[in-house]
């Protein structure tokens, strides 16, 4: 293995974002990057430093003796938990950036012309996993724990925290990069096979994949409903010597309460361990690492243009085009499929977490029709949200093909806003039927809360479209990004705004269910109606937004 | 719009910058109808912000560019629709098939069904596209997916053609039909603006040709004038043009690079 190579694989890895921060580097003048590229963990490490010497410092000359023990023992078990703590995030983190990838994964395949062997690029895959977020977590954590260690006395045992944390890091990444080539070898065949079903296998395999994927997160975060399982999973974690994963901080552990001889056996294990998983990346690399183009036959026959339903329901045929265009496109590209997860992910918690707790369900009226507000308003909220968001950016480079075709802003708006409004109510009456099962509303509630669940629909998918066109963000690469980070926070605050402001005129209505006080001074008719019309009002306004800002990216192609 | 109008195409003094680099610099330019023109020059001198101009792609900071008698900087939607476009990179949606990105833009142009699909199926036919149309983008080479660009600017029937490198990565054959083709259109009053890299093509092809660099015109005429232009009577477009552009001193360089 040369590391040389491995070297400037990495870098060309870490430049890869470049194009995301949209920086300009006109002059070729490496020793300048090579310092700013670093700073960020430089940062990290006086940071880590300084805390650490403060708490050492605190340790020292504050803490009465009683207190001193305990800060030992407690401390001593938080480093034994670090190299674990360390593979779950950095395992979370760069799975999650691998799945943003997926996409555009061909994009960033190895250079096979290039004189690397799969060693070097496999090892130059796993760190660049590692770059960021857990390698800036360990620069951070690693000073800290040696710095109060000093005070502590616990110096050896906080230098092998710090080795092991880097070990866990890396058996995280290395376990990532065999997710990702199978990821890539299994779409792959899904890809070859032919036919109309294929993109039918890809866009359920990938709801299953990421729906799994998502509720297996919101758990491990949240531990909603299934706390009893969780537990299960705790305990059998705390046993779990035979999972390789732990081996780390299982000799990190035996090491800390001075038994030497099963902390070598592990020692051992662990470097077994890596290494094993190390080669086992290498020859999957090996043998799936090259991409090979997708060759989907979706149609073949006589060409048979379609009559449009589109057109009788006053689309003009430019906006019928671009809609069908992007119902393709969200069912075919895997990253613009996860938009539809999140509405499903809401849909289904609530059905489980009820298996777990129906014995105590309606109490009082406050949990049901928050419940149903959440599963059945929700949703379409955040679709419209989401779906404005990116529905210009999801375009990529292809946007030019806007550009020189005879599309009016108007036209441009229109059908983006008709697709948003439709796949934003679509889910509407599943989400409320759902609800209705589980939360069992009064009828006046439930069809409130659907009319209200429009209303919003409306105004925050305007305004989001507003956004997602000023905001958009057409770089592919090293993955679509399609809203540039500000304008997607200016977003997530500016609906959450535009919601509320629609369903202002209920909040009296709440107050007086929740609390028991009267507060209404509005029968919920008329609180209804006006909310309907600031919901109107807002849409109005929000939709001319975005008719201005379709002009201006119309004219301005000059990504 | 406006159909009475004397030119296809007419920049008036326009100038184009990119921050400190002006990449178009007081360029005139006025084609008459009917007429192909080839736009060469060497990479970098401006033609395809040239050619971006022309549909109000791009904006010009001086100066006013007239296609088709409408105001590219008022109305470049009526412009768009009139012109056919092919761009540099095919620019197209790679997960549609073949069939379906050339109904897209059927449909972007306002085609009717009945002559959307004869038209799909005669290019298709006639670009030896048959066969793989159904299948999608992403798995084309890159000469199909430049098929498929040269099909969507040529199908709704544009009056007027502007064409980035459109012989990019097309075999012998298309580029030969292509070529004809566009001969043929010419009969029938369509106006052609190109730009190449291919000498022998402009040679053979283009009634006028403009040569650029550094965002400006350095010569426009006919082969003849070109000649009388650069005072070299009976040579061919290459040495012209390595003449005109100031790159006339080959041999140096590439001794340079031997060495
Ligand atoms: N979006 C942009 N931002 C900044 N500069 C640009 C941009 N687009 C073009 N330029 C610059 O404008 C100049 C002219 O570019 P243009 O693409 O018109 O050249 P060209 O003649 O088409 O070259 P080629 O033969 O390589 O296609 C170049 O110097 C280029 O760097
Ligand atoms: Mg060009």
């Amino acid at each position: 293995m040369n590391w040389k190579t491995i070297r400037d694989l990495i870098g060309v890895e870490m430049k890869a974002g470049r194009m995301l921060r949209g920086k300009r580097l006109i002059k070729y003048n490496t020793g300048r990057n090579r310092f700013f590229t670093y700073l960020e963990y430089g940062v990290a490490v006086a940071i880590g430093l300084a805390v650490g010497v403060l708490i050492g410092y605190f340790y020292n000359s504050a803490f009465p003796a009683d207190i001193q023990s305990q800060f030992i023992t407690v401390f001593a078990n938080f480093q034994v938990s670090l190299p674990t703590l360390i593979l779950v995030v950095t395992l979370v983190f760069t799975m999650m950036q691998q799945f943003q990838r997926s996409g555009t994964s061909f994009k960033n395949q190895a250079p096979y012309w290039l004189p690397v062997t799969w060693q070097e690029h496999t090892t130059a895959s796993i760190f660049s996993d590692v770059l960021g977020i857990p390698l800036i977590a360990i620069a951070a954590i690693a000073p800290a724990i040696i710095a109060i260690a000093a005070f502590t006395g616990q110096l050896p045992l906080a230098i092998g925290a710090s080795v092991a944390m880097c070990a866990a890091a890396f058996t995280a990444g290395a376990t990532t990069e065999v997710f990702r080539i199978l990821q890539v070898r299994f779409t792959g065949a899904v890809y070859k096979s032919s036919g109309k079903a294929a993109i039918w296998v890809r866009f359920a395999s990938t709801l299953v994949f990421f729906v799994l994927f998502y509720i297996v997160y919101s758990y491990v975060i949240y531990g909603t409903g299934i706390s009893n399982a969780l537990q299960a999973v705790a305990s059998v974690q705390s046993a779990a010597w035979f999972v390789p994963f732990v081996w780390v901080g299982v000799t990190l552990s035996y090491f800390a309460s001075g038994m030497f001889i099963y902390g070598a056996v592990f020692l051992i294990l662990s470097l077994l361990f890596i290494l094993g998983l190390f080669y086992l990346c290498v020859s999957l690399n090996t043998r799936f690492g090259l991409y090979e183009p997708p060759a989907i036959t979706v149609s073949s026959g006589v060409y048979a243009p379609k009559t449009g339903v589109l057109g009788k329901l006053g689309f003009a045929p430019v906006e019928s085009a671009l809609l069908r265009k992007d119902l393709k496109a969200f069912t075919r590209r895997r990253e613009l499929i996860s938009a539809f997860i999140l509405p499903i992910v809401v849909i289904i918690i609530p059905i489980f977490s009820s298996f777990n707790t129906s014995t105590s369900s309606s109490s009082s009226a406050f949990p049901t029709q928050f419940g149903f507000a959440f599963t059945s308003l929700f949703p379409a909220a955040v679709m419209a949200m989401m779906l404005g968001n990116f529905m210009t950016g999801e375009e990529g480079q292809s946007i030019w093909r806007i550009y020189f075709s005879p599309i009016s802003a108007k036209n441009y708006v229109k059908s983006k806003y008709a697709f948003m409004l439709f796949f934003a109510i679509i889910i509407l009456p599943i989400t409320s039927i759902v609800g209705f099962f589980i939360y069992h509303p009064a009828l006046g509630t439930m069809f409130t809360l659907i009319a209200e669940s429009v209303f919003v629909v409306f105004a925050v998918g305007a305004l989001s479209l507003a956004n997602g066109i000023k905001g958009a963000d057409f770089n592919e690469v090293p993955r679509p990004r399609m809203i540039r980070a500000e304008w997607s926070i200016i977003n997530l605050l500016t609906c959450g705004a535009a919601g509320l402001a629609v369903l202002a005129p209920l909040i009296p209505n709440v107050i007086t269910d929740v609390t028991g006080i009267q507060f209404t001074f509005l029968a919920l008719y008329q609180a209804v109606i006006i909310s309907g019309v600031i919901a109107a009002v807002l849409t109005v306004i929000f939709y001319q937004v975005a008719l201005s800002n379709a002009k201006e990216l119309l004219t301005k192609a000059q990504v | 719009m406006s159909t009475n109008y004397a030119n296809a195409v007419e920049l008036k003094n326009v100038t184009k910058r990119y921050n400190e680099l002006v990449a178009v610099n007081n360029l005139n330019l006025t084609l008459s109808q009917g007429e192909i023109f080839g736009l060469l020059g060497p990479n970098g001198s401006g033609k395809s912000t040239t050619l971006k101009m022309l549909l109000g792609l791009v904006q010009p900071e001086e100066g006013s560019v007239h296609v088709l008698g409408i105001d590219a900087k008022k109305d470049p939607v009526a412009i768009k629709k009139l012109v056919g476009y092919a761009p540099e990179a095919p620019h197209l949606y790679e997960f549609l098939t073949g069939i379906e990105f050339l109904d897209f833009i059927g449909d972007i142009y306002g085609m009717h069904t009945e002559e959307k699909r004869s038209r799909i199926n005669e290019y298709l036919k006639a670009l030896q596209l048959e066969g793989r149309e159904g299948d999608m983008i992403s798995s084309y080479s890159e000469g199909m997916k430049q098929k498929v660009a040269l099909i969507s600017a040529f199908l709704h029937k544009p009056k007027l053609l502007i064409l980035d490198e459109p012989l990019n990565a097309l075999d012998p054959r298309t580029a030969r039909i292509v070529k004809d083709f566009l001969q043929e259109l010419k009969q029938q009053g369509v106006t052609t603006i190109m730009s190449t890299h291919i000498l022998e093509i402009a040679q053979a092809v283009c009634d006028r040709i403009g040569i650029m660099y550094q965002g400006k015109l350095l010569a426009l005429g006919n082969m003849e004038e070109l000649r009388r232009m650069a005072s070299m009577p009976s040579s061919g477009l290459e040495d012209i043009f390595l003449k005109l552009t100031g790159t006339g001193d080959i041999k140096a360089v590439v001794e340079e690079l031997v060495k």
